[in-house]
């Protein structure tokens, strides 16, 4: 079907007019107006002419309906394969449908047949093809907008693909593949993930598979340390029976009790050996006196001679020796007495010296006495005045301030009484006898003015009374007089003053205190800095020194020191002297003691070479007998000796019999302490055992192997079941991918050519349900479709009905496309691309495009039809 | 089998019996099953004491393997001579097996300790009197596998006149009677040659006659699959010196081990075979049973097998079905059941090629063998 021209009568914006577009071609028109024109109420208007049924008063139609209401009129002029046709129809009102031909205007169909003609023209039921093809204003996505639009839809794309491919469940096996997939799925789920790692299961019988094998190779570790154990303890029962053989313990016995009985033979001999030896040893010391006292007695008869003479050399020198010593002893004695002298002297010089020196210090400490007591009555003196200034002071109150302030309280009276004085009325006696005016008692003084205050009574002996009434004063200054006095009175009370005189004295008095106090202080500070009892104390040591002091005559002091050092140079040249003599004498005394000892040594040596000479006839019958005692001893010795080497040689070797002996007892030992050992080692062999054995783990071991190959089988046969659906799975997905491939293959082939316009080496995926583009796939990247941009969303939207607008067209199903202000989100230059594709498709394919984008729409090309807007 | 015969006096009647394994373990079991059948090799001595009773014997010889270890957990120990010891009207015979030979010092020590005045610990090869008229010459294995016939010395005692019973633990020569192969070397005459009234022989935990004086008397409880007969123990009766040994087998299991093979073919019904081959539903809960299917079957089969083992399996005490062995063999109709055409048609027709695919690896067409049984079980359920 093509479209030739539209006609629209009473149409929304186009109420009372008719509008025409005429003039439609075969490849691409363009219907190009400025917006508001009413593109898209011919767009609809259209829709619903081919996809709306003339009686329905849906939606759709009553939005074609103007304000003013009336009949909405749709007409469209066609040429199919029979010929060209006028469809038209009226909704709303009075409602029709027609299909007439062109050539001659007669009536083809009517009403509901005209609907079968025009439902048989565009391929069937629905929407047919050109639901799948139009594309309104703003569309960007593949689906259309309402359910029953993307059914239809569906639909359509189903019965077109389903056409050139076949039906798409039994290629791809449909929702029972799905349940068989899905079936796959969940069972491999169940034990392996995604990326075919152990899960559920399959990794719980791998784990349990390691947790056995760690389990038995930690009780296979203790079984073997058990059969270790065993068998350690089976050799060491052995060896302990082995030690405990009666024929073996007899024999180390054996062996022990011979080495001990040579031990013993040993000893034995071994002490002849020695009892040998001592009577050898005897025997040569009898020898060796004997041959002593044969030699002494020769070497005394041939000593006695020089014995003899050394007696008497040594008496002589012992003489002179002692002579000697008596003369250097009497010098000496001599030099004693001369220095016991010289010692007197030096003493007597000496204590002479002494006593002057004393008596001169005596008499100095006296005067230091005289002068100490001067001070000390001085410093008594000045602390006594000192006291009684102090205390002179302490008891007076008249301290110059008090003064200060008696005087100022003084001048306060003395200037109210003057205050008064110059307002007050006076009276001056002059008296001229001894009678005298009182008052009160009192005598009033003559010459003195006596001020009057009010009201005044005399008493005038022998005259009478006189009252003298002053004239009233200041009441103010004499209370101000009053005042004063009184302060100046309690000021003056308490130090015991009555007057300002008085006052003065007793602070002149107190200030003379004061200064004898300072002045005895300062003597005081003087004679005494440390007080008055260090300096008693110095007197009572100087008395002491002062001592027997007298006032005698004293010899010269200088003479006496002259006399002290000759006497101490006699003294010291006298000890000197003894010193010489004293060594001198010693000496001599040494040699004579020493000389004297060797006569006595030599006499004795006489005594013994005669006393082993013997009496001179005596001697030869002595001779001979040395001779035969030495003689004797001799042969003594050699029979000693003859015996104790036949001992000797006969002694057995002894130590070989201390090794037999170690030997025989270090295998007794060495029994004795394998056994202990054994024992322990049984012990614990046995302990070991026990704990081991105790827990039955052979039994366990031989458990956890069951185990282990029940869960190794488990694991297998879950790996197998693994495998299994992972090949299912693999097969199913690869035979239904085949079959999508298989199916999509004749809208791909279509699509491909008008997708590398845009995207070079693109393609698109499409799913199996909606039987749409589900993602477009860039080298190795799929994008969804809904991550790209809106753009690229409109181009592949327009592209897909472009692609099956062809697949129509191959079986001869030409649908014309119309895009209603399509490619609104394409920038310049892909909307140039895709006027290529247009172009390309339009070759065979009519084109119908209403955009208000006039200027962009130019390079489209195609043919410009002519647009007709009249009123009815 | 040995007919039962009236009653006659005797001379020495008694229990042979071996391989208890006392303290087995049964690792590759469910703790529970573990549980169920170390405790059924337990009674079997509270089992052998009533048989004895019933039989009025006297005596009950072990031959050998009655604890599983060298080293079992103490307890076991213990409550096995407390077992013996309340069977205080019978004198136990213990002689040690390969699995608790007599070099197992641990073991024996404390069954030394525990051991009632009525239990006999032969741990030599002495003889040992069992009654006046009646010796009996142990032939106790020392280590795991000896390798060597323990039972020469048999001929060369010195016995007297008495009657002279041998007991033994191995294999017999020339013939496979070993449970591990090799552990000693039993000549099959030695009970001739040594003058045995009768040879009792362990190791091999089926019942078998090797001689006619000389027996295996098997195991008292199953431990495994590998024999197919009811387990049990056997009564001896000797009626004189010269007189002939009187075997008599006494059943004694509690457990049933129960190994069934399965080999379809492809057009039997996997389902009906699978139902013929069950045991009556009234044992199975005393039953371990093992089912191996091999041979081929249909996809439709084997899922309907697979539904039927499903169902079947909570019967028992323990359930095993090993269906890996089981071969899938289809053709277009079988395929046309996961579907037509389309997808699902061609994954399973991918999966087939790669099953039947002979020049690819062993693994691949397993693999791929299971996922078609997948794809099978799968599609029909979609």
């Amino acid at each position: 079907m093509k479209l030739l021209a539209l006609h629209l009568a009473n149409v929304r914006k186009f109420a009372g007019k008719r509008a025409s577009i005429t003039g439609i071609g075969d490849g691409i028109t363009v219907v190009s107006q400025a917006n508001e024109f009413g593109k898209s109420t011919f767009f609809d208007a259209v829709h619903a002419l081919f996809f709306e049924k003339y009686s329905s008063a849906g939606k759709p139609l009553k939005s074609l309906q103007p304000y003013a209401g009336g009949g909405v009129e749709v007409a469209a002029d066609v040429q199919v394969n029979e010929g060209r046709f006028r469809i038209e129809k009226r909704f709303l009102s009075r409602k029709s449908a027609k299909v007439s031909r062109l050539d001659d205007g007669a009536l083809i169909a009517q009403d509901d047949e005209a609907e079968r003609w025009i439902a048989n023209m565009l391929g069937g039921a629905g929407d047919g093809p050109a639901g799948l093809l139009w594309v309104r204003q703003g569309l960007v996505g593949l689906e259309p907008d309402t359910a029953k639009e993307k059914a239809h839809a569906m639909e359509t794309r189903r019965d077109l693909l389903s056409s050139v491919a076949g039906e798409i469940d039994l290629m791809t096996g449909g929702r029972r593949m799905d349940r068989v997939m899905r079936r796959v799925g969940d069972a491999l789920a169940e034990i392996a993930t995604k990326t075919g790692r152990k899960t559920g299961p399959w990794k719980a019988a791998s784990d349990e598979v390691d947790e056995l094998k760690a389990a038995l190779n930690k009780i296979t570790a203790q079984v073997h340390a058990l059969e270790a154990a065993l068998e350690a303890r089976k050799l060491a029962e052995v060896a302990l029976a082995r030690l405990d053989n009666p024929d073996a313990k007899a024999r180390r016995e054996q062996a022990f009790a011979a080495a001990s009985a040579a031990m013993e033979e040993a000893r034995a001999h071994a002490a002849t050996v020695a009892a040998a030896r001592q009577d050898h040893d005897l025997a040569a010391l009898k020898s060796d006196s004997a041959q002593a006292d044969l030699d002494r007695f020769l070497a005394a008869i041939s000593s006695v001679e020089t014995a003899q003479a050394n007696v008497h050399a040594a008496a002589v020198r012992a003489k002179d020796a002692g002579d000697e010593t008596q003369r250097l002893k009497a010098v000496m004695e001599t030099a004693q007495s001369r220095y016991q002298d010289a010692v007197t002297v030096a003493k007597q010089a000496r204590d002479v010296l002494d006593a002057t020196r004393r008596q001169m210090a005596a008499r100095k400490a006296r005067d230091e006495v005289e002068r100490l007591s001067q001070q000390v009555s001085k410093a008594e003196t000045a602390l006594r005045d000192r006291d009684i200034a102090r205390a002179r002071v302490k008891a007076s109150g008249a301290s110059p301030e008090w003064l200060r302030r008696v005087e100022e309280a003084g001048a306060e009276v003395t200037t109210c009484a003057a205050a008064i004085d110059a307002r007050a009325t006076t009276l001056c006696l002059s008296y001229a006898g001894a009678v005298r005016v009182t008052r009160d008692g009192q005598e009033l003084p003559g010459d003195h003015p006596i001020a009057l205050d009010g009201e005044t009574r005399l008493d005038l002996p022998g005259i009478g009374q006189m009252t003298l009434r002053a004239r009233a004063g200041d009441r103010d200054v004499s209370a101000g007089l009053t005042s004063a006095q009184e302060a100046l009175s309690a000021l003056l009370a308490p130090v015991g003053a009555t007057s300002l005189s008085d006052a003065r004295s007793l602070a002149a008095a107190r200030a003379a205190a004061v200064t004898k106090e300072d002045l005895a202080q300062a003597v005081l500070d003087t004679v005494a800095p440390d007080g008055i009892e260090a300096l008693q104390s110095a007197r009572a040591e100087a008395g002491l020194a002062a001592g027997d002091a007298h006032d005698a005559a004293l010899p010269d002091l200088g003479d006496l020191e002259r006399a002290l050092t000759t006497a101490d140079q006699d003294e010291s040249n006298a000890r000197e002297a003894l010193r010489t003599v004293e060594a001198e004498y010693n000496v001599a005394r040494d040699a004579t003691i020493r000389l004297q000892a060797a006569a006595e040594t030599a006499q004795q040596m006489f005594e013994r070479a005669m006393a082993d000479a013997g009496p001179e006839d005596t001697r030869d019958e002595r001779r001979a007998l040395y001779l035969r005692q030495q003689a004797q001893a001799q042969k003594a010795l050699g029979d000693a000796d003859n015996v104790l080497k036949e001992l000797t040689e006969a002694a057995p070797d002894l130590d070989t019999v201390n090794a037999e002996m170690k030997r025989a007892s270090d295998a007794v030992e060495a029994a004795r302490k394998e056994r202990a050992h054994l024992n322990e080692r049984l012990a614990a062999l046995s302990s070991e055992i026990r704990t081991l054995a105790g827990t039955g783990i052979e039994e366990r071991r031989d458990e956890i192997r069951g185990e282990l190959d029940a869960a190794r089988a488990r694991e297998a046969r879950l790996a197998r079941q693994a495998a299994a659906l992972t090949r299912l799975q693999s097969a199913l997905s690869n035979e239904r991918a085949a079959a999508r491939d298989t199916y999509f293959g004749p809208v791909q082939q279509e699509l491909k050519p008008l997708l590398s316009i845009l995207h070079r080496d693109a393609s698109l995926n499409f799913d199996s349900d909606s039987l749409l583009p589900s993602g477009l796939v860039r080298g190795a990247d799929e994008e969804t479709l809904d991550d790209l941009s809106g753009g690229t969303q409109e181009q592949i939207a327009i592209l897909t009905r472009l692609a099956f607008a062809r697949l129509f067209a191959r079986q001869g199903r030409h649908m014309p496309i119309v895009l209603d202000d399509a490619l609104v989100y394409s920038d310049d230059d892909r909307i140039i691309r895709m006027f290529t594709a247009l172009t390309r498709v339009a070759q065979d394919q009519q084109i119908i495009v209403f955009t208000c984008r006039q200027l962009a729409f130019q390079d489209l090309g195609g043919t410009r039809p002519k647009v007709e807007i009249v009123d009815v | 089998m040995i007919a039962q015969e009236p009653r006659r006096p005797h001379v020495f009647k008694f229990i042979h019996s071996s391989d208890l394994h006392l303290g087995k373990p049964f690792g590759r079991f469910p703790e529970d099953v573990r549980a169920r059948l170390r405790q059924a090799r337990a009674d079997a001595l509270p089992r052998l004491a009533a048989l004895a009773r019933d039989n009025d014997a006297s005596h009950i010889l072990l031959a050998g393997d009655t604890f599983d270890q060298t080293t079992p957990a103490p307890n076991i120990i213990r409550q096995a001579m407390n077992m013996m010891r309340a069977a205080d009207h019978v004198t136990w015979i213990v002689m040690p097996g390969n699995h608790d030979h007599s070099n197992a010092t641990q073991l024996w020590r404390q069954a030394m300790e525990d051991a009632p005045p009525n239990v006999f610990l032969l741990l030599t090869p002495e003889p040992h009197a069992l009654s006046a008229d009646v010796t009996l010459l142990p032939a106790p294995p020392n280590e795991r596998h000896p390798g060597r016939d323990l039972t020469e010395w048999f001929t060369g005692a010195k016995t007297s006149e008495a009657i002279r019973i041998g007991l033994a633990h191995g294999s017999v020569t020339n013939f496979e009677s070993s449970e591990e192969g090799g552990s000693s070397v039993i000549p099959p005459d030695r009970a001739r040659v040594a003058g045995l009234t009768y040879l009792g022989l362990g190791d091999w935990h089926g019942q078998l006659q090797i001689a006619p004086d000389t027996w295996y008397s098997g195991a008292p409880e199953a431990d495994g699959f590998k024999h197919d007969h009811t387990p049990s123990a056997l009564l001896v009766d000797i009626k004189g010196p010269r007189a002939p040994a009187e075997v008599t087998s006494l059943a004694t299991g509690a457990l049933e081990w129960r190994r069934v093979s399965l080999d379809l073919m492809g057009d039997v019904d996997a389902a009906a075979s699978h139902a013929a081959a069950l045991p009556a539903l009234s044992g199975r809960a005393t039953t371990l049973f093992d089912l191996v299917v091999t041979g081929l079957a249909a996809p439709m089969q084997r899922v309907a097998l697979e539904r039927a083992i499903a169902a079947a399996s909570p019967d028992f005490l323990w359930h095993r079905a090993d269906i890996d062995g089981l071969g899938l063999v289809h053709d277009t109709g079988d395929l046309d059941a996961i579907d037509r055409q389309g997808a699902l048609r061609a994954a399973a027709e991918v999966l087939a090629d790669e099953a039947a695919d002979d020049s690819l690896p062993p693994d691949t067409r397993d693999t791929a063998q299971a996922a078609l049984s997948l794809l099978f079980s799968y599609a029909l359920e979609a």
